[in-house]
């Protein structure tokens, strides 16, 4: 049965090298030489002189650094007490919380910027609501790391609140039993078996922080809070453009993040975290009683902050009139949905081509994502490591480039038949960049099951694939569903890599949204974000609430 | 794994079934514009057009990505000198509309024409307590002290323009202008989008050295914000448009520029308040003659234009 494995090693192998190495070294190329896009290996390392003559670099650097700390800091204090409620105890409305909390992915970054200046800058919603502004404080570094925790805490919550269902309570009450007090079984036992998936998704926040461009320029950039993104963006936001500098930049960031993934590697690998070794053990998650209420509240202001006050300020936005006109009666109005919903709009267009590109994404990352993660933890050979790594790399990457390595590698006149032009293209762009996530929430998860069951299931006389099937894949399948609808979301709205990638003619809604912007109607752009928001959740909710009722069962292949 | 290749596999056949009657037009902003010129130009010729619209930074970076292997045949920009540069490098096709002649000398080339104009000006939100500036100088007044924005002219080409036009008038007087407005704690948020939202909603009150048109349309549309272009003079930013030297439609995509170009196309632009590039067509805002321009060496601004914004941010943004 070592053919099995050798083949699905293989599979995992050559998806991730396609679909994230090609680019890298692509890039990697660009960043060498120059003049490569028009074919030329002329002037080899000849922008290298913009990382030595760069005297704001360090300081590009720093800023960098300390923003992705505070985001991950920030995600912690968000993400992880909600995490850890809905993990160990029956919260009321669980999988109704699951898709409230999803909502922040739905909204595009740059979005949510631009919802939270106008909510709490001089003049905005919040001053028109209650005479005083956060202006201050938005325009801020604090304020930088505030919105992106907002965007990415959902990330922790999904991974603490999957690993601890699975190390449930017995642990605690095996230390209680040896007399542990309840907050020290805690600390010492519960919370300690969820490090690798708390590890993997910081280092996922880690990635997208020294990434995400639109934050902190919309927010910081007038008080000059740079950040090492910027001078990327910069190098192609007008002619003329740089894209060997771009590139040069972008390698920065990947070698920052490598740097990140090893430290949680060796977080993660140093000691066993094993918490499912399939002793019939009653995984009953334990009733609030008259807890109940805060725990509520405690749901609720967490959900106030990070959906509630900007999907307002998004729905705001697309009803009134005129900007200007700010809130008042008289400047209600419906008519920026109106060319959403005219005949022939490109709108519809728009959220069927995202629509089924965000389905075919989630599933085709759960698939490569699953079994990428299962070659690195039960696999053998050195090229795991690699695959780990490589498979990283996409988060770290400004979308922009990567977009730009995508366009090298498959639009080469030598290829007999490519992707490029066509919509398909797209789906190796989103599959790439949100590989990531099924990835490292699906490493997380396998670090928790003991391969003896996958032993004892060979012993008692299944293949490879049987026990993989039939034991791994099921074990597997919570993290894989909760990263698949975060891929989903993402993909639904995805915005830079569709602009540079969508073959001329074709829309999605990120460039859509984008497009109505650039045009000056940010009512537009907002009203059609709430349409996508509504129908994407929609189907999130229903989606959940069948998962719900078809219980277990649904997983057990 | 296999279904996904699958799937991959036909929707590239759908892709590549597209006939033969096709053009692949990479316009610059406004989307709205570039979707009326292809339905237009498509209900008069029969001939499918292809857009991609992105800022002038996408559009260029796709471009030079794909310069080995090019896709588009006919592109515009928001940036003169980014015409100049692709014809320097042998990437344009010589071509001169039969429509174009009309369009001012200064406004078309050999290889390149404007499709339409747009100029920079204050913009300025008549519901702030400050008064209606008039000059570019009067918004170092202290009245105006933290209202003011300015499109970055590392992300805006029109914004860096206005830096050199503003240099080539009044020498090292514009250098002290700057230097006053970032006094008066003038902020640079970013593109010429981003130094607007905020005047929008009234937490500035001007912006210095905005992108005329798309004020114009939103001034028409409600909002309560007036262009001012002030008397001393203001650069104005054309929009190239060009056909690539590769394109294998090259039929079609003189037919699609003189289509722009024409009576129709023209009055197509006007509508997005850019100014037409044809003098004989009426704009719906103040033309070209009624502006006063700064005459700007594009070539020796271009040159110089690590060294202006170098100097911009010194005296500007980290001063």
């Amino acid at each position: 049965m070592l053919r099995a494995q050798s083949v699905l090693t293989t599979l995992a192998a050559v998806a991730l090298l396609v679909l994230v190495g090609l680019p890298v070294v692509f890039i990697l190329l660009q960043a060498v030489f120059p003049d490569f896009a028009r074919g030329s290996f002329a002037g080899a390392f000849s922008k290298l002189a913009i990382l030595t003559e760069n005297d704001r670099l360090l300081m590009q650097a720093r800023n960098t650094l300390m923003l992705a700390f505070s985001v991950m800091f920030g995600c912690l204090v968000f993400g992880l007490p909600v995490g850890v409620l809905r993990g160990l105890f029956h919260v009321p409305g669980a999988r109704i919380w699951d898709v409230v909390f999803l909502i922040p992915f739905l909204i595009p970054p740059f979005i949510a910027a631009i919802a939270w200046m106008m909510t709490l800058q001089p003049r905005g919603y919040l001053f028109q609501l209650l005479g005083f502004d956060l202006g201050g404080f938005l325009f801020s570094f604090a304020g930088v790391a505030f919105v992106m925790t907002l965007n990415l805490f959902p990330l922790v919550y999904f991974a603490v609140s999957r690993a601890l269902e699975m190390v449930g309570g017995r642990f605690a009450s095996a230390a209680r039993v040896h007399g542990a007090r309840p907050v020290q079984a805690f600390f010492l036992i519960t919370l300690p078996l969820s490090i690798p998936a708390i590890a993997a998704s910081l280092l996922i926040v880690f990635a997208m922080s020294i990434e995400e461009f639109g934050t902190p320029a919309a927010l910081a950039a007038r008080t000059g809070f740079d950040v090492l993104v910027t001078g990327i963006y910069t190098r192609l936001s007008d002619w003329p453009i740089d894209m060997s500098g771009a590139a040069l930049g972008s390698t920065m960031l990947m070698a920052m993040v490598l740097a990140a993934f090893a430290l949680q590697n060796w977080i993660a690998t140093r000691r066993s975290y094993i918490s499912q070794m399939g002793k019939p053990a009653d995984l009953e998650k334990i009733d609030l009683g008259a807890w109940r209420w805060p725990v509520i509240g405690v749901f609720s202001l967490v959900a106030l902050i990070g959906v509630v006050i900007p999907l307002a300020a998004i729905a705001v936005t697309s009803l009134t009139g005129t900007i200007s006109g700010g809130l008042a009666w008289s400047n209600l109005d419906t008519r920026h949905y109106v060319p959403l919903f005219q005949k022939g709009s490109r709108a519809t267009q728009a959220l069927m081509t995202s629509g089924w590109l965000a389905v075919v994404t989630a599933f085709a990352t759960a698939v490569i994502g699953g079994l990428v993660a299962y070659i690195v933890v039960r696999g053998t050979g050195r090229g795991r490591a690699v695959m780990d790594g490589l498979s990283v790399l996409p988060n770290a990457i400004p979308a922009i480039v990567l977009a730009v390595g995508i366009i090298l590698a498959w639009n080469s006149p030598f290829l007999p038949l490519t992707l490029y032009g066509t919509a398909g293209i797209l789906l190796i762009a989103y599959i790439g960049i949100l590989l990531p996530y099924p990835i490292r929430y699906a490493v997380a998860r396998l670090r928790q099951i003991s391969g003896s069951l996958d032993d004892a299931a060979r012993v008692a006389g299944a293949t490879q694939m049987g026990s993989l099937r039939h034991i791994t894949l099921p074990l597997m399948a919570p993290s894989l569903i909760a990263a698949m609808m975060l891929v989903f979301a993402i993909a639904s709205r995805e915005l830079v890599a569709s602009i540079m990638l969508a073959p001329a003619g074709l829309r999605t809604v990120g460039t859509f949204v984008f497009s109505q912007f650039e045009q000056g109607s940010v009512q537009t752009g907002m009203a059609m974000s709430m349409v996508a928001i509504t129908i994407t959740s929609g189907i999130l909710l229903v989606v959940n609430l069948w998962l719900a009722r078809q219980g277990s069962s649904a997983f057990s292949g | 794994m296999l279904r996904t290749t699958a799937i991959v596999a036909s929707i590239g056949l759908l892709g590549t079934m597209a006939h033969a009657d096709t053009l692949t037009f990479y316009t610059a902003g406004p989307g709205g514009l570039a979707d009326a010129l292809a339905e237009a130009f498509e209900a008069e010729t029969g001939i499918t057009v292809n857009v991609f619209q992105g800022s002038t930074g996408q559009v260029m970076a796709r471009l030079e990505a794909e310069e080995a292997n090019p896709q588009a045949d006919v592109v515009v920009s928001a940036s003169w000198g980014s015409a100049e540069d692709m014809h320097a490098r042998g990437l344009l096709m010589e071509y001169t509309s039969a429509h174009a002649q009309t369009v001012p000398d200064f406004l078309k080339h050999s290889h390149y024409a404007a499709q339409g104009v747009s100029a920079l000006a204050m913009v300025w939100n008549s519901q702030s307590d400050v008064p209606r500036p008039e000059e570019w100088s009067d918004l170092t007044d202290e009245v105006y002290r933290d209202l003011i924005t300015m499109p970055d002219p590392s992300q805006s080409g029109a914004a860096f323009d206005l830096v050199a036009g503003l240099e080539a008038a009044m020498g090292d007087d514009a250098w002290n202008l700057l230097a006053a407005l970032a006094d008066n704690d003038m902020i640079v948020p970013g593109p010429n989008a981003a130094a607007l939202n905020p005047v929008l909603q009234g937490a500035k009150a001007v912006v210095f050295g905005a992108v005329d048109y798309i004020s114009y349309g939103q001034a028409e549309s409600g909002e309560s914000i007036e262009v001012i272009s002030p008397a001393s003079g203001t650069v104005i930013a054309p929009r190239p448009m060009m056909i690539l030297e590769s394109s294998a439609n090259a039929d079609s995509a003189k037919a699609f520029v003189d289509f722009v170009l024409s009576d129709a196309g023209q009055a197509l632009v006007a509508q997005t308040y850019l100014m037409p590039a044809r003098t004989d067509v009426e704009g719906l805002r103040p033309g070209i003659s009624d502006l006063t321009i700064i005459d700007v060496d594009a070539d020796a601004a271009t040159a110089r234009r690590d060294e202006i914004i170098a100097r911009f941010n010194e005296t500007v943004i980290n001063r």
